[in-house]
């Protein structure tokens, strides 16, 4: 399926591989990865636009309601006003031109007006994303190295007791919900220990960065805490996304932590290993240096393709952490009042937190394995 | 049959049957279970009621847990097989037949596929919940509602068949690519077969294990996160185990100190979808092991 495109750069078996590769294979891969993202984020939205237009014009209308006007007033005017919005968006032409028009209005930052929140959508969901980033953030930061350690570790050393104790704690961490994982959590160190509060903050610092001395820089608490200067701020923050992050990557770490613990056992029986440790390489050198950089590849992008799922579980976490992310829209804007701007906003938005992490893990990919670089990317 | 003597060989597996054997004597026996009394819900009750009495398992938000539990089995595993079998059958087709036009076709169709792994389920249960109020209200029915109807699908239900059967076409995928150059393939399109009898009959066969096996481990998987969007907020109308949790959370935060003050509200519940994820990850690498036995994971 993958054209055969360039020539591989470096050895194949990762002995000693060279790590400067020529640039424009960077560069293809790079634009390659780019183009995907472009047709990706297509596909999605027009899928969208698709389901939505199984409701009828006059439905659809709700998206474009400007400011301050209540659906519902006098019939006959409210007929008039959804006629001439339905005229004005294209809701009676075929798929491809709505749907570009749709796009395009989108593109240019209007994602309307939520009759709920009484606030712009794009506004409110952008408000509320660094909560989000963050988490997702922070929860990568401990998926990666764990799971990819630990898997390396315990495939290094197929059926021994660490290997064992790994295979039956992963086994466990895979089986319970994340959810339920988090209401556990906070039940013992929230409401029986008092170690770690539920939250983004404690109360005091609210009422301390609502003043006007805190600049928001990032909208990352914890970044912006040491911008200004205020680690306490920072530290009061990662206590708070201590245990959210925690629940939210315990199963992701176990799978993880299971696809590289494979690679790595299929890895340690081949045969540039046995070279390398009758060279005389030190074990430990060969699974660090040689070993896990060839194994890294599978978890990696099976955690690339489960971007959305991390996204989902993103905002369940939240929900049982409360906070404030995207996702308590999702929850306050009680789903019984139809409000489809907020709605297809809300939709359009989880595509464009899910294609950063997507990114980000396929950067990452072509950073340790130079193979892909070469490739045009991960195609399986 | 070897791969059913492999599969009943290890402790694990006969630990999973067992386990699913009780969901699902739950799910059928389940209204039986219960005086009707007891499942109904009573609004003006808000405390929880400790165990005891006529509530074997306590009470939380005015209704009762063991019936909650034992008929949130019987939606669980409804919501597990409907989706898990369309979901199946969307992606199984889709790999098959891409995978067999091969050339430009495979190439569009694999694209559109990974291009769909990038949108999250969650945020699309809200717009069909929209476009379904808004095309019944307009009177006239469109197919869609129509088959909804008929297959009992909520907006949840669609939203995760829609965004869910990518894993099954990449597999279906990339095993019939594989196989289509074989020479039995070739015999058989020789001897006049069309494409439909050979997908069905030759290739279908010998392609659907790895299916099979993510068909196992969906039924959880699809539950579990039914479960978690109705605990979120997301219509909770098909999730028993869901609204549970939802008025369970509130004794979590509330008892100052002591989390098990009020330990029937989350615990049993906890317990049941652990116990379900246990169920699917054994059954799943326990069907794995049986019907793929070169794979390692």
């Amino acid at each position: 399926m993958q054209p055969q495109a360039a020539p591989l750069t470096a050895n194949p078996d990762g002995n000693s591989p060279s790590v400067s590769p020529a640039a424009p294979a960077v560069l293809r891969f790079a634009l390659s990865r780019l183009a995907y993202v472009g047709v990706t984020l297509l596909v999605v939205t027009g899928t969208l636009y698709a389901l939505l237009m199984l409701a009828p014009p006059e439905a659809r209308a709700a998206l474009y309601v400007p400011p301050n006007v209540r659906i519902g007033l006098d019939p006959a005017i409210m007929d008039r006003r959804i006629e001439a919005i339905v005229r004005e968006h294209h809701l009676r032409d075929p798929f491809p031109i709505q749907y570009g028009y749709w796009l395009w209005r989108l593109a240019r930052g209007d994602w309307g007006w939520s009759p709920t929140l009484r606030t712009e959508v794009l506004g409110a969901l952008a408000q509320r994303a660094p909560m989000t980033a963050e988490l997702t953030l922070y929860s990568m930061l401990l998926i990666i190295p764990l799971g990819l350690l630990s898997g390396a570790w315990a495939g290094w050393q197929v059926d021994s007791q660490g290997d064992r104790a790994f295979r039956a704690l992963a086994y466990l961490a895979a089986s319970v919900p994340a959810f339920i994982l988090g209401l556990i959590l906070l039940s013992v160190f929230y409401v029986g220990l008092r170690w770690l509060p539920p939250g983004r903050t404690n109360a005091i610092d609210v009422i301390r960065i609502a003043g006007s001395s805190f600049r928001w820089v990032t909208g990352l608490l914890t970044v912006d805490g040491l911008l200004n200067g205020r680690p306490d701020i920072t530290l009061d923050a990662l206590r708070h996304l201590a245990l959210p992050a925690i629940s939210l990557s315990l199963t992701h770490v176990a799978l993880v932590g299971r696809i590289t613990r494979a690679a790595m056992s299929e890895e340690n029986a081949k045969e540039y290993v046995i070279a390398a440790r009758a060279r005389g390489v030190p074990r430990r050198r060969v699974l660090w240096r040689h070993a896990l950089r060839n194994a890294i590849a599978p978890a990696l992008t099976s955690l690339s393709l489960s971007a959305a799922q991390l996204l989902t579980g993103v905002y369940i976490i939240e929900a049982v952490f409360n906070l404030p992310g995207v996702s308590s829209l999702l929850i306050r804007s009680l789903q019984q009042v139809p409000d489809l701007p907020l709605a297809v906003g809300f939709a359009v938005f989880s595509v464009l937190l899910v294609l950063p992490v997507m990114l980000g893990l396929d950067a990452l990919l072509a950073l340790i394995d130079p193979r892909l670089r070469a490739s045009g990317g991960p195609d399986e | 049959m070897s791969s059913r003597r492999l599969f009943l060989s290890r402790l694990g597996n006969w630990l999973a049957l067992a386990l699913v054997t009780l969901f699902v004597v739950a799910a059928l026996a389940g209204p039986r279970l219960l005086t009707p009394s007891v499942a109904q819900r009573d609004p003006f009750k808000k405390l929880p009621l400790p165990p005891g009495g006529e509530h074997p398992l306590g009470t939380v938000g005015g209704s009762d847990v063991w019936a909650g539990l034992v008929l949130g089995a019987r939606d669980a595993l409804r919501l597990g097989l409907t989706v898990t079998a369309l979901t199946a059958v969307l992606g199984v087709a889709l790999g098959a037949v891409s995978g067999y036009a091969g050339g430009l076709t495979n190439a569009v169709l694999m694209r559109l596929t990974d291009a769909f792994l990038a949108f999250p389920a969650v945020a699309a249960v809200w717009v069909i919940g929209y476009v379904l109020v808004a095309s019944s209200q307009a009177g006239e029915p469109t197919s869609l509602t129509v088959l909804m109807i008929r297959l009992r699908l909520s907006p949840v239900m669609l939203a995760l068949i829609l965004f869910s059967w990518m894993p099954y076409a990449r597999l279906i995928n990339t095993t019939v690519t594989r196989l289509k150059r074989e020479a039995y393939v070739e015999a058989a399109r020789a001897l006049g077969a069309g494409p439909e009898r050979i997908i069905l009959r030759h290739l279908l066969p010998n392609a659907i294990a790895p299916a099979v096996v993510q068909a196992a481990r969906d039924i959880g998987s699809m539950v579990i996160l039914a479960t978690a969007f109705a605990f979120v907020g997301v219509s909770g109308e098909s999730s028993q185990w869901g609204s549970l949790l939802l008025s369970g959370r509130d004794y979590v935060m509330g008892a100052a100190g002591n989390p098990l003050r009020y330990w029937w509200t989350y615990l049993p519940v906890s317990l049941a979808l652990v116990l379900f994820g246990v169920a699917r990850n054994l059954l799943g690498d326990g069907l794995n092991g049986a019907l793929n036995p070169r794979q390692r994971y």
